[in-house]
């Protein structure tokens, strides 16, 4: 007992002063106000979990402090959108984009290649840059002429915020037919195919480091389902489009959370293998590397989809009204679907309040179940542990950093997808989400799972409280002055909080003493 | 003396030339020597100005290589030691009336007292954990700033702006005098630097960089050694913030926020950390591939700058400038081996 308490003094500490934040917040509201702060507290919470969970799984395993992880959770997030609201662009897109991944997805036969080709000095200087450069002229010349439906960013009629706007008011948009008409398929095809390969083999002759590569049919599995996903987009192109266009909105949704989340782990293992390898060395040069991933990805995501705010329409499962509205308990939502259901005479939206908290709590458990339980986990808990020490147990480590790196990237996507029907899309979203989460990882503690939970949850609740109590007012007792949190207050107190713990617990509150 | 002549004869060629570059650029744009003395629009006068900033990164970039390239700390919070004295500058002028020598006493109480709030947390937190704390404060200033509540001195998400300069360095009608202003400032910073770096004092700091253990072995308190490089860090960057001030005619919220730390970060990743040459050298790419940029391609300039540190991060490493050190010889015996293939 008494050795229990002493290992987990921290934790009964801070759940101890949660409890008393929580029931003096709740002395200065009604309890319907407490309800909803709380659950709105939760939510914001758990999207800050997705990002921060995969932020720490990266910093702990690999030691790259990803900054872009804010900007691939906005990219998540535009990638759901354009399956909901455009999924003929989305179709168009599937094909190049499979084929430009399906190169990298060769990445253990180049070295086996290159060990084959035999060249003088200056020739194995040269040769990487003038493989990349052909790549790039390559791609240059074939990806404008691929038919892909382009919306006019620029032009109103045509710009995502319009689209949106009549997507959430149920009208259908107009398919935008695409054509080959400058190349044929077949050489476009294979052109973009070939560009992939050679820019692939060209990155991957920077890194000298000998290697033995035994070849088996595991090596061609990502780069055939890629092909085969290329192969499909092209051949079904139209088909898929009829098809995604008939869909309801539940299942579209549920594609896009599917397609975000996968597209992120596949982003995430293409970054992690050409960018983030080569510099395991110089730590301070992947931070560097990251801010500047940041600020193109934030660029393109401008150029693509404009800078203007849009919100993606929420699926119709949580976005029911009608005269049985709002729902007065659980039967009556499952039937009728309202958007709002009534909680202690309060209305708590399901989707923002209730269904993103219960998708928090399922992959925290399941990827607390993956570290836990599977032979991955445990090597990942190794890694974290000393990374070098696994390496010498004569595990693949580099295999499992690329998996890890693609996985956390893949929970800041899941984390995009899931916000922007309650939060919106906007160009900041990624980098305001990243400040939290690092937040929440600091005061939880940078390499420990838990730690990121207890954390983002923490970070979470006191905003939302402090922007209710802008509402409200706090009466200060013994006095007649009532005091109202402004908006700056509400960052400004995670960042206060998070260096206070921080001088006091250098470690965080779960983090482990080195 | 003659041999610290040659041994320094790239540092002197370039000074002359920054002395003469307002008389070569408005000699070229066929205005005589006199009007460029006294201060004629043109091409010269633009010119004079986008040196001025340069100049004043440079003095931001090399606070920023003390406390990085040579102690070691990696600082997110920064661009608060730059806007501390920008903000400081401007509401002393514009609210207080202050004179410049006043303004500047008042500067170097701030800039100690903020370079002692970072000490404070120094001896607590190491590394990453020093990254975050620093962050952390420097987002709390950068929220301050932007706040309402102190709309009427910093003039909230807008910026300051209004600052009445004394007139016989006003950068509207005086730019000449503030060129050459800027130049010496950051001349005698850079020796300051220079000295500071060479002496026994920076050679510990270089230590601390390389094994901070080792250091404290040899029995150094590490702690002061970094105590005085934040100091010196504060007082610079507070200087650079100070003529960023009266240089711009607005101080934008923006020079505190994450992406001027970024911006200090990326010159010395051009140039070359730990470099005190490199932080000149990085300056002078950043702003003119910054302007470059924004006036040929134009929105999206910041992707093609994003993709450009990526590339020097991937393939240029050490900076300019630190590549330059490293290979040096080689690229000499390159250039001997080459004149005696055409000498045969």
């Amino acid at each position: 007992m008494n050795s229990f308490l002493r290992k987990n003094i921290v934790m009964l500490v801070t759940v101890l002063v949660m409890a008393v934040f929580l029931t003096a917040a709740a002395q200065g509201m009604e309890k319907k106000d407490f309800v909803i702060t709380l659950l709105r507290g939760l939510a914001v919470g758990s999207i800050t979990f997705l990002v921060a969970s995969g932020f720490s799984l990266i910093f702990g395993l690999l030691d790259v402090l990803n900054l872009a992880h804010g900007t691939l959770f906005m990219i998540g997030a535009y990638m759901g959108w354009t399956v909901v609201v455009r999924p003929d662009t989305f179709v168009d897109l599937l094909t190049p984009l499979a084929l430009i991944v399906s190169g990298f997805a060769l990445g253990d036969v180049y070295p086996l290649l290159a060990s084959r080709i035999r060249l003088g000095l200056s020739m194995k200087r040269i040769l990487p840059w003038a493989l990349i450069l052909v790549s790039i002229l390559l791609f240059g010349w074939i990806l404008p002429r691929f038919p892909i439906a382009i919306w006019d960013v620029e032009n109103y009629a045509q710009s995502p915020v319009t689209f949106s706007f009549m997507a959430d008011s149920g009208a259908r948009l107009p398919v935008m037919p695409a054509a080959f008409t400058e190349v044929t398929m077949p050489s476009a095809f294979i052109g973009l195919l070939l560009a992939s390969i050679i820019g692939a083999f060209g990155i991957s002759l920077f890194d000298n480091s000998p290697r033995t590569v035994r070849l088996s049919w595991k090596n061609f599995i990502s780069i055939a389902i890629a092909l085969i996903i290329a192969v499909v987009g092209v051949a079904f192109n139209d088909a898929m489009t009829t098809f995604l266009y008939g869909l309801s909105s539940n299942w579209l949704f549920f594609v896009a959370v599917l397609v975000a989340t996968l597209s992120g782990v596949a982003l995430g293992g293409v970054m992690e293998a050409t960018l983030i390898r080569p510099l395991y060395s110089r730590p301070i040069y992947q931070l560097m590397l990251t801010l500047g991933m940041s600020a193109i990805g934030i660029e393109m995501v401008r150029a693509i989809w404009g800078r203007p705010e849009f919100v993606m329409p929420k699926p119709a499962f949580f976005n029911g009204t009608g005269g049985a509205c709002p729902a007065t308990n659980f039967a009556d939502w499952w039937a009728n679907n309202c958007s709002t259901i009534l909680l202690l005479d309060g209305r708590v939206r399901v989707y923002n309040e209730i269904f993103i908290p219960i998708v928090g709590l399922v992959v925290l458990i399941s990827i607390w179940i993956l570290l836990q339980r599977t032979r991955l986990g445990m090597i990942i808990r190794a890694g974290v542990q000393d990374s070098q020490m696994v390496e010498a147990l004569g595990i693949n480590v580099r295999r499992v950093f690329t998996m890890v790196f693609a996985l956390g990237v893949g929970l800041a996507s899941l984390g995009g997808v899931l916000a922007a029907p309650s939060m919106g899309l906007s160009n900041l979203m990624g980098e305001s989400l990243l400040l939290n989460a690092l937040i929440a990882l600091a005061i939880g503690g940078l390499t420990s799972y838990p730690g990121a939970a207890l954390g983002s949850v923490i970070v979470g609740m006191i905003q939302q409280f402090i922007i209710k109590y802008g509402q409200i007012g706090i009466a200060i007792p013994f006095t007649e002055i009532i005091f109202k949190p402004t908006p700056p207050l509400v960052p400004a107190s995670t960042v206060m909080l998070m260096v206070i713990i921080l001088l006091l617990l250098p470690n965080g509150l779960l983090g482990k003493k080195e | 003396m003659k041999n610290f002549l040659i041994s320094h004869r790239g540092s002197f060629l370039t000074l002359l030339l920054l002395i003469l570059l307002p008389f070569i650029v408005g000699l070229f744009n066929g205005a005589s020597p006199a009007d460029v003395f006294v201060n004629g629009n043109g091409q010269s006068k633009f010119i004079q100005g986008l040196a001025i900033e340069i100049f004043i990164l440079t003095i931001y970039a090399l606070s920023f290589d003390v406390i990085f390239g040579i102690t070691g700390l990696l600082s997110f919070g920064h661009s608060m030691f730059f806007a501390v004295g920008a903000y400081l500058t401007g509401i002393a002028i514009k609210s207080f009336g202050l004179s410049l020598p006043a303004t500047l006493g008042w500067l170097v109480v701030a800039s100690v007292v903020q370079a002692l709030l970072f000490g404070l947390v120094l001896p607590r937190v190491k590394g990453i954990t020093f990254a975050l704390v620093t962050l952390g404060l420097g987002s709390v200033f950068h929220i301050l700033v932007m706040s309402s509540e102190f709309g009427e001195y910093t003039g909230a998400d807008v910026g300051l702006q209004g600052v009445i300069v004394p007139a016989f360095i006003s950068p509207a009608n005086e730019r000449l005098r503030f060129y050459f202003m800027a130049l010496t400032v950051m001349v005698l910073i850079y020796l300051l630097y220079q000295r500071f770096v060479n002496s026994p004092t920076g050679r510990v700091c270089v230590a601390i960089r390389e094994n901070e253990g080792r250091a404290q072995m040899l029995g150094y308190n590490t702690f002061y050694f970094k105590l005085a490089a934040l100091l010196l860090s504060s007082l610079t960057a507070a200087l650079a913030g100070f003529l960023h001030t009266l240089y711009q005619p607005i101080v934008s919220p923006n020079t505190a926020g994450l992406g001027y730390t970024v911006a200090a970060l990326l010159i010395l990743l051009i140039g070359g950390v730990g470099t005190l040459n490199g932080a000149f050298v990085g300056a002078i790419v950043f702003r003119l591939l910054d302007y470059g940029l924004r006036r040929y391609i134009g929105e999206s300039a910041s992707f093609i700058n994003g993709a450009i540190y990526v590339l020097f991060v991937l393939f240029i490493p050490y900076g300019i400038v630190g590549t330059w050190r490293l290979k040096s010889l080689q690229i000499k015996q390159g250039w001997e081996r080459l004149l005696a293939k055409f000498n045969k």
